[in-house]
């Protein structure tokens, strides 16, 4: 097991406390996603897991009800204090979802919607630059180049969760939060998602919600064990699968309760 | 098995490959005990016998490893359960081999020597025998149990195999000296503490294969 | 066997549900078939105008013209003296009862026909020409065969001497049929065969895009904050139930508070399209607001997400995406609020657009009729020429409401098929 020893925080969690309304969500998440790497969080349905996810580029501010206490640090700077652009955070930390949601328009203007509203591209000819080569960093130009007028809903499911991947690249970010970005995609598919995510690691630091323990174990090199909205276990992924420390880790990953 | 799985099946055949090796184990064992005692009393009938149960090991070695290849295709298992179906495939093969160096060592007697063998040369090789056997029982029990004292324990009791077996081996060349009619069958006397050796460091593997099954970790070497 | 004798029913039960929803929908088809027939026997004969043949001599004399190209002289002619002797003179009558029987053949507008005739045909000045006049209603019955003749004289509407003339108008193939343009280009009269719903299609047109201008803008803006933006809490829920409990209130209390606040306190002139508009603009806001909000709903919030994830504010996420979204179901919400808005009467009652309303209005300012209110204007005029404008008018506003609906289904299905 080759790592990388000289690892460096790109994100980390202190004392994350999630309410929804009187229900908490997350308790006490401690924990560091290491720069460019793939860290996978793991867990059954509702534990917590993409709640904390979303914590990360604050996606969660959406919610009304959802109170959120601890801090996260990106590069050291807390993005829960007060006066935090959330705007600017996301154009740091994209997002890529469960099903593929491509906005009804066309695969170019897909692309060319993040830049366009912060403004990146100075001209047309940049803003054509930026949506080849985030195509190109997602695998799909040579798939689309010749049809970039038509709309992004026509592409298959896999092409599509590709689009939202250059479309999370587009505005350049340093992390890339993935949350069950395969759960509606064919074997394929996913394994061209999979290949996508290996090759992106060295430029991005990603963070994938998985439910399939197998894509964990193949794309991530860090792996947390959520459950009931805490973190039991986090670890390398080869002893999270291998030989997990806690009890209730090896019971979720053996299929022992659910 | 402390927990079972949320699938039914799925510990259904963990169980059976569980089985199958506690009953090959068994069946090693035996297979052991009865070619030490093919030897020490040169009961030549007694080897047909141990060929056939010979064959048995061999045949639970395929079903097994069968059986661990449906397993890893159909549950891609993890950690505990991952652990399982590689450190049993190992110990089959070990158990294998063990039955292999059994079955080749009643084998040696066929030739049979023309005079009485001396009673130190035979009792040290009874000693050894037993040392084996009492070590291939504790490997097994480890296994059986999931102790990972039991299985230090064989891993240890090698040194006291490795020590019958140089006795063993001196008293042969002895023998060997004094008498050099019985050059054949001293010879393969040679061969059988040499098998027994081996057959121990196979159980020691095995041991470190339950060690490992257990606690995701290799018994370290100077303890 | 139980279990056969089970399946049979089910089977037989299904076949009995089957049978009750034809008989239902038959039903259905049945009345609207009998609603439409009726309406179209009494309406289509408004489209029909009937004109009678007249030779007549263009007396400069007579029309007191003495320099042709003297306009005043020419716009102030004496067209009615004109027609009045000449088409008297065309039929014989021994007395001036009769002769006034003569000249009621005619429509009352006859003298402006001669004119328009006249200002397009200068050059036959002194010459004799022949020239369509449109009858009068009593005539133009009585060629539609709306009046049985074998009735007694004095419960007929025209006299023996009037249908003798009739008669040998006939005859002399000088009675026509015309496609009637009165129709669609004139405002009301007490004429029956010179009004028209020309006035009132323009004022439910002013109408309703009064309604549209300030019901469509405010209720988007009113959906999209409530659906995107308002925190979900007491005052929220609140305003959200009234809104529903708005769409169900009596359009004639919207009329009222027209009246009270609109006519009274602000003083807004009364019977114009301006008040009209706003009262029906006040009935139309919730109806365009709820299929807004359901809309805007039925955006998937992936769509939002993906918005917000690129970084964009939540303004930018609504506007540029979850609106353009919501459009389709949006629109054909706002047709089909205005369509009930177009067919709407009582509250147009209450602020006087009920009013008899000659000219066609000019603007939203000027005073002005609908199609709702001319229909029941009509129809309760006792004229038999009014009962087929009724239909007419009613066939009108049938079309417009199927054009509009039919506007509403294709926008929805047009755009959602691109946006899926």
């Amino acid at each position: 097991m080759e790592l990388n020893m000289n690892r460096e925080a790109k994100v980390i969690s202190k004392n994350v406390d999630v309410f929804y309304g009187n229900k908490q969500a997350l308790f006490d998440i401690n924990l560091e996603i290491f720069k460019n790497e793939v860290t996978a969080l793991i867990g059954p349905s509702g534990c917590g897991k993409s709640t904390f996810l979303r914590c990360i580029n604050r996606m969660n501010d959406v919610i009304d009800i959802c109170k959120i206490s601890g801090e996260i640090e990106i590069d050291g700077f807390n993005i829960y204090k007060q006066g935090v652009d959330v705007v600017r955070l996301r154009e740091k930390v994209g997002m890529v979802f469960q099903k593929p949601n491509p906005f009804p328009k066309s695969i170019y203007d897909n692309i060319a919607y993040g830049p366009n509203i912060h403004g990146i591209a100075q001209n047309k000819q940049e803003l054509d630059e930026i949506v080849e080569n985030s195509l190109k960093k997602a695998a799909l130009w040579n798939e689309v180049k010749d049809r970039l007028n038509e709309p992004g809903t026509g592409l298959s499911g896999g092409q599509q969760q590709r689009l939202c991947i250059a479309r999370a690249i587009s505005i350049n970010p340093e992390i890339i939060l993935m949350d069950e970005p395969c759960s509606a995609l064919d074997p394929i598919a996913t394994a061209k998602i999979e290949e996508l995510i290996d090759s992106l690691k060295s430029s991005y630091t990603i963070v994938i919600v998985t439910h399939s323990m197998a894509q964990a174990a193949r794309v991530s090199q860090r792996t947390g064990f959520f459950h009931l909205g805490k973190l039991i276990e986090m670890d390398e992924t080869d002893k999270i699968f291998k030989n997990p420390n806690n009890k209730m880790t090896q019971d979720y990953i053996t299929g022992r309760f659910g | 098995m402390s927990d079972d799985h949320i699938v039914k099946s799925y510990d259904e055949e963990l169980h059976i490959i569980n089985d199958a090796i506690v009953q090959m184990g068994s069946l090693t064992e035996s297979l052991l005990e009865d070619s030490m005692n093919a030897i020490t009393k040169m009961d030549k009938d007694s080897v047909s016998k141990i060929v056939e149960s010979d064959k048995k090991i061999n045949k639970f070695r395929a079903s097994i490893d069968e059986q661990i290849m449906t397993l890893l295709v159909k549950r891609s298992p993890v950690a505990i359960d991952l652990r399982l179906a590689i450190s049993t495939l190992k110990i089959s093969q070990d158990l294998e081999r063990i039955g292999d160096l059994a079955k080749g060592n009643a084998k040696k007697i066929l030739p049979l020597p023309e005079d009485d063998l001396p009673p130190e040369m035979l009792n040290s090789m009874r000693r050894l025998g037993e040392a084996v056997q009492k070590q291939i029982k504790l490997s097994l029990d480890s296994y059986l149990e999931r102790s990972t004292e039991k299985a230090i324990q064989v891993v240890k009791d090698d040194e006291q195999v490795n020590d019958l077996t140089k006795i063993s081996i001196k008293e042969v060349l002895d023998f060997l000296a004094k008498d050099k009619k019985n050059l054949e069958f001293a010879t393969n006397l040679l061969f059988v503490s040499k098998n027994l050796e081996r057959a121990g460091d196979h159980i020691t593997r095995i041991a470190e294969n339950v060690y490992y099954l257990i606690s995701g970790d290799y018994p370290k070497k100077n303890k | 066997m139980n279990k056969e004798l089970r399946r049979k029913k089910r089977y037989q039960a299904e076949k009995r549900f089957q049978v009750y929803g034809i008989i239902a929908i038959s039903l259905a088809i049945f009345f609207v078939g009998i609603l439409v027939t009726k309406i179209f026997s009494d309406g289509t004969s408004a489209f029909s105008r009937t004109m009678i043949k007249t030779e007549i001599k263009l007396d400069a004399d007579l029309l007191g013209i003495t320099d042709i190209n003297n306009k005043d002289e020419v716009e102030n002619a004496d067209y009615y003296t004109l027609i009045y002797d000449e088409f008297t003179k065309s039929i014989p009558f021994s007395n001036d009862e009769e002769e006034k029987q003569i000249i009621t053949l005619l429509s009352p507008d006859y003298e402006y026909e001669a004119k328009d005739f006249f200002l397009k045909n200068k050059d036959q000045l002194g010459k004799t020409v022949t020239i369509l006049l449109t009858a009068s209603d009593d005539f133009d019955q009585l060629h539609k065969g709306n009046f049985p003749r074998d009735i007694p004289e004095d419960r007929r509407r025209l006299s023996n001497f009037q249908l003798q003339i009739y008669d040998q108008l006939v005859k002399e193939n000088k009675v026509t049929k015309v496609f009637n343009n009165y129709l669609f280009t004139k405002g009301d009269s007490r004429d029956p065969e010179l009004a028209g719903f020309g006035g009132a299609i323009i004022g439910s047109f002013f109408t309703i895009l009064i309604c549209l201008i300030i019901s469509f803008p405010i209720a988007l803006m009113a959906a999209v904050y409530l659906e995107e933006f308002a925190p979900k809490n007491r005052i929220t829920e609140l305003i959200e139930i009234n809104i529903n409990n708005l769409a169900a209130v009596p359009s004639i209390v919207y009329g009222l508070f027209a009246l009270g606040i609109l006519l009274n306190v602000l003083e807004l002139p009364r019977s114009t399209a301006l008040v009209g508009g706003i009262a029906l603009s006040l009935m139309t806001l919730p109806r365009i607001i709820i299929p807004a909000r359901a809309s805007l709903k039925a955006v998937p919030p992936s769509i939002r997400e993906g918005a917000l994830a690129v970084g964009a504010s939540k303004v930018q996420a609504v506007f540029h995406h979850v609106v353009p979204l919501a459009m389709p179901g949006t629109l054909s919400g706002t047709i089909i609020g205005l369509a009930q808005a177009l067919g709407e009467t009582a509250p147009l009652l209450l602020i006087g657009m009920v009013a008899f309303v000659v000219e066609i209005p000019g603007s939203p300012l000027d005073p002005s009729s609908s199609l709702p209110v001319q229909v029941y204007l009509w129809s309760e005029s006792a004229e038999r020429g009014f009962v087929e404008k009724t239909s007419a008018t009613i066939m009108m506003l049938l079309g417009f409401l199927i054009v509009m609906n039919s506007l509403a289904v294709y926008a929805r299905q047009k755009f959602e098929k691109k946006w899926n």
